[in-house]
């Protein structure tokens, strides 16, 4: 996982690289660097945020170059692990996102012929492969040395002895092309691109790009040229800015009602039945990573409730390494980023199994979503922060619609139930911001755990995979050890770990687990252990048994995770604020995880 | 030149309309009143704004975010406390330096007003239009184009000539506040008149749009007046037997049914559907994932997004909050009411139903003319309903 830029047109590359560097920090920051052609290649790399390198680093004269910002897969982040990596002879430099997997017996035929190397990574056996291939055409030799390379990558490279064009290569790790007017441009992802075009060119798996300052030339391996139409890109870089809050994060989470109304819009009134859900599977499996696996296991309870399908939630790097059995679920594919590697690797995986496949993304034309037969999109528009907000509830309200219309297309749901279940919809994004209101009380209830050094979450039925996003959100951004239970599983263990210093947040809305919990809570709150509750707005009596409590509208049980992960979004916000953590950029995680 | 909008204030005369909004954000012509605003002051060159946020200022941070998509650079200030309108402008001190201007950000200004105000000449200025109605407002008196005094909601007539609230000012007038905030003043207009003693301060007459909606039922004012310049789109699905006349502005994945008939200026959003069988009358707005069901009437009303009409609901001179519900044949029927308003009866000419967001009206319902229905009220079928009902109650 790391970002990679290249430019070649007619003004100065060096601030240009840097600055759409700066936009694909989420994609990892542990160390970055910059090569320029000018007279020969210059590069220059180190350790740290890319302001670190703009700190250390000179400007060099030259409109040709490439930047990369890494997040530490092989060789741990350091200045001589940095990209870019040079070959022998310093004429060429390379940067490269991805994992080489036969990098160490590359490594070794290589040092045998009398490479010497720099570094511990995977990447700069690249370097010296294409090296080895060189003999005065870059794009040849490019060509050559990626029959020898297996693993994931989108590589740049450029040459010294020709200074006039970037080569660029993807395999199974994101690149696009951005095209403008007497210069071109290339990225790992488009908000890199778009202070300068809207038009850009997807390049797919296995093609190489020849790009220079008046053209952008695509081949597949074997060097056939590969039209393509250019792509406008309808959102625009202000999507990306903070407009006034202090964090991506709390802007995004602001932003929720807005990605559930935008996510649903056109959806409602005419939901666009075809047959494709009809028939053909006789179970659906949901399959995701990180916080998209939480939503999964949310839809898990939203499908056979509302569906009536058997369904089930699997980790992506699990489900692509399993054995297929017999059955042929449809297979759903939850990817914010629609680029995350293993789900990808998922959803390649059921399409050789023969399952029917069905993406749900926040990104048009992501890879996933040309993986996969069918996709939904959730509008939740850029989400920049690292740990997932917006785009989270915006997946819940895209499973809400695709179990109507799976209900619909499968007649296991009545258009009355149907039409109830829009209307509960239509209210979600009120339900949002009546919690998003409260933000203020939020605050001060984070000030008195935020010195918590171990947090327990507790939930049921379809509360319970949001715990696990609660506890998930405070872990990564606040760096607070938490875990999450099934509110019924305390007892068999970890209650041993309950005391006076393990503050509890117990999910406790008004359904038919209520009882069950106030038990739980009775349990939690007999050892000492302070207790937040989230609850249903109007239910009195909870303030009586726990310490706090954050109420959320009363919605039907099975929209409930929609209102309830909200405040602990907002819990672990200002947890991490308070503790003055790099919310929007949190230690050794980064946005997409495009290895596996 | 920079503007300060002042849109930190919350909007409690709004009833339930400012539930969870501040009120520069309720839509008229399906945009909040503070995005007409900016749009105006862009229009006419003005590109950098300040916003002075308060109440629920992150719906307008993350509305406007850093204003470029509106063609504006917006920085924020912040209000904690909502003193007044001078303290509201001091909050805004460090981000502007020179000539600037005041705006309200819940007053509906049209270009020709902003112009009047930038055009005026140098040294500070006051907007000032004629108002049928001068007792709500500053009355100011001129003499040779100058502010001689202003007449804070006079309970006798003095002039018809009112204080928009929209001023040219520059640094000089922070020490002014500075010395009235120590009195406990902490309103412009009071400023303006202290200025106006140490040096002239000028009364432009503005015959531009200026309109303030102070009340609920103003909205709708607002509304038609917006809906003068609604672009003629057609996105969507229109079935066959639809009859549009007039300009109508109609949002992508919207569906109108057929039989249905719509005379503009009407502005539906996205996501909408509409009959079979409606009748959508001007000037009314339908925001973004409206329905209106069979053989309902909508007629000079606004439809804020989410809101679901059941089968036959008559809708008059009414305003619905986002997500509110009617189930159906709901009549909200125009006609003279008094309204009370934060304890103040208002005789107005011709009102239906004030519905709050998330409010839910069961099958039959009659809402009286004038009736304030609150935010997230449940009121069961066949309910007669008058006077006001407060947010969250229950009516069986």
């Amino acid at each position: 996982m790391c970002g990679i830029v290249g430019y070649a047109g007619y003004r100065q590359a060096y601030p240009i690289l840097l600055e759409c560097l700066k936009r694909l920090e989420y994609r990892g920051y542990d160390s970055a660097g910059i090569a320029i052609a000018g007279s020969g290649i210059t590069v220059q790399k180190d350790k740290g945020y890319i302001s670190r390198l703009e700190e250390t680093a000179e400007p060099v004269a030259g409109t040709l170059g490439i930047a990369h910002t890494r997040w530490a897969t092989h060789g741990p982040p350091s200045k001589e692990n940095a990209h870019p990596h040079i070959d022998c002879s310093g004429d060429l430099a390379l940067v490269h996102n991805g994992i080489i997997e036969n990098h160490q017996e590359l490594r070794e035929r290589l040092k045998a012929e009398g490479h010497v190397f720099r570094s511990e990574t995977d990447t700069e056996v690249a370097a010296h492969l294409i090296e080895s291939h060189y003999h005065g055409n870059l794009e040849t030799a490019v060509r050559t040395a990626l029959q020898e390379v297996r693993g994931s990558y989108a590589f740049a490279v450029i040459h010294a002895k020709e200074p006039d064009r970037i080569v660029a290569a993807r395999n199974e790790s994101p690149l696009v092309v951005g095209l403008g007017t007497d210069e071109n441009f290339l990225a790992s992802d488009i908000p890199a691109l778009l202070k300068h075009t809207n038009r850009v060119l997807y390049v797919m798996d296995g093609e190489i790009v020849v790009l220079g300052r008046d053209s952008a030339r695509i081949t597949d391996y074997a060097g056939k040229t590969i039209e393509r139409e250019p792509q406008r890109i309808t959102w625009t870089l202000e999507d990306a800015e903070k407009g006034g809050f202090e964090h991506f994060m709390l802007k995004e989470i602001f932003e929720e009602p807005q990605a559930i109304h935008d996510t649903l819009l056109g959806r409602i009134a005419e939901p666009e039945l075809n047959s494709f859900f009809r028939e053909g599977y006789t179970g659906i499996k949901l399959v995701a990573c990180g916080t998209s696996y939480h939503a999964a296991l949310v839809g898990k309870y939203i499908l056979e409730e509302v569906a009536r399908v058997p369904t089930t939630a699997e980790i992506a790097s699990e489900y692509r390494y399993s054995k297929a059995p017999a059955d042929r679920p449809l297979v759903i594919l939850l990817s914010q980023s629609g680029e995350t590697a293993d789900t990808l690797g998922a959803c390649r995986e059921a399409n050789r199994r023969g399952c029917k496949t069905f993406a749900i993304t926040n990104i048009i034309g992501s890879s996933l979503s040309r993986e996969a037969q069918r996709t939904m999109l959730t509008r939740a528009g850029i989400e920049i922060g690292v740990a997932a907000t917006k785009t989270f509830v915006a997946q819940l309200a895209a499973l809400y619609l695709l179990a109507i219309r799976i209900g619909l297309e499968r007649a296991t749901l009545g258009v009355e139930e149907a039409n109830r279940l829009k209307e509960e919809l239509r209210r979600l994004p009120r339900a949002v911001q009546a919690v998003l209101n409260q933000a203020p009380y939020i605050e001060g209830l984070a000030l008195e755990y935020a010195k918590a050094r171990d947090v327990f979450f507790i939930g049921r039925h379809v509360e319970y995979p949001i715990a696990m996003e609660g506890a998930l959100k405070l872990k990564e951004i606040s760096y607070i050890h938490a875990e999450a239970y099934a509110a019924g599983e305390l007892k068999h263990g970890p209650l041993a770990l309950v005391g006076s210093d393990t503050p509890v947040i117990a999910i406790v809305t008004r359904d038919h687990t209520y009882e069950k919990m106030l038990s739980n809570i009775r349990e939690v709150d007999a050892r000492g252990a302070p207790v937040l509750a989230i609850g249903t707005e109007g239910d009195k009596d909870l303030g009586k048994v726990v310490d706090n409590v954050i109420y959320v509208p009363a919605v039907p049980p099975l929209f409930a995770p929609v209102p309830v992960v909200v405040p602990l979004q907002l819990f672990a916000y200002h947890v991490a604020r308070i503790r003055g953590c790099a919310i929007d950029k949190p230690r050794n995680l980064a946005k997409s995880v495009t290895v596996e | 030149m920079k503007a300060v909008v002042l849109a930190a204030g919350e909007g409690a005369r709004m009833g339930p309309f400012t539930a969870s909004e501040p009120k520069v954000m309720i839509p008229v012509g399906n945009r909040p009143i503070l995005e007409h605003v900016i749009g105006a002051l862009v229009d006419e060159g003005v590109h950098d704004v300040v916003l002075v946020v308060g109440y629920r200022r992150e719906r307008i941070m993350s509305h406007f975010q850093d204003g470029k998509a509106f063609g504006a650079r917006i920085e924020y200030a912040v209000q904690n406390k909502q003193l007044g309108t001078a303290h509201s402008l001091v909050e805004a001190r460090a981000k502007v330096s020179g000539p600037f201007l005041v705006v309200n950000g819940s007053n509906l200004m049209d270009r020709q007003a902003i112009s009047d105000l930038v055009s005026g000449g140098t040294g500070p200025s006051v907007l000032i239009t004629e108002s049928d109605n001068p007792s709500k407002y500053g009355v100011v008196l001129v003499s040779a184009d100058r502010v001689a005094r202003i007449v804070e909601k006079p309970r006798e007539p003095v002039g018809n000539l009112i204080n928009t609230g929209a001023y040219a000012l520059d640094e000089s007038i922070f020490p002014v506040i500075e010395a009235l905030e120590k009195q406990g003043k902490h309103d412009l207009p009071s400023a303006i008149e202290a200025l106006s003693a140490t040096r002239p301060v000028r009364a432009i007459r503005t015959n531009g749009v200026w309109m303030d909606a102070l009340y609920p039922w103003d909205l709708l004012k607002l509304n038609a007046e917006v809906l003068k310049g609604v672009h003629d789109v057609k996105a969507g699905t229109i079935e066959k037997g639809v009859t549009i006349r007039g300009k109508v502005s109609i949002g992508d994945g919207t569906v109108l049914r057929a039989g249905t008939y719509i005379q503009g200026p009407v502005s539906i959003g996205e996501g909408c559907e509409v009959g079979p069988h409606a009748v959508i009358l001007a000037a009314t707005s339908l925001g973004d994932n409206v329905h209106v069901g069979p053989f309902g009437l909508v007629d000079n009303s606004i439809l804020m997004d989410d809101v679901d009409i059941g089968p036959g609901c008559i809708l008059q001179d009414s305003v619905a909050g986002m997500g509110a519900k009617l189930r159906a044949a709901v009549a909200a029927p125009r006609g003279p009411a008094s309204v009370q308003v934060e304890g103040e009866w208002h005789e107005v000419e011709s009102v239906g139903g004030l519905i709050g967001e998330d409010a839910e009206i069961g099958a039959g319902g009659v809402i009286e003319s004038g009736a304030v229905i609150g935010a997230r009220a449940r009121v069961g079928a066949n309910a007669r309903l008058r006077g006001t009902i407060p947010d969250g109650g229950i009516v069986v």
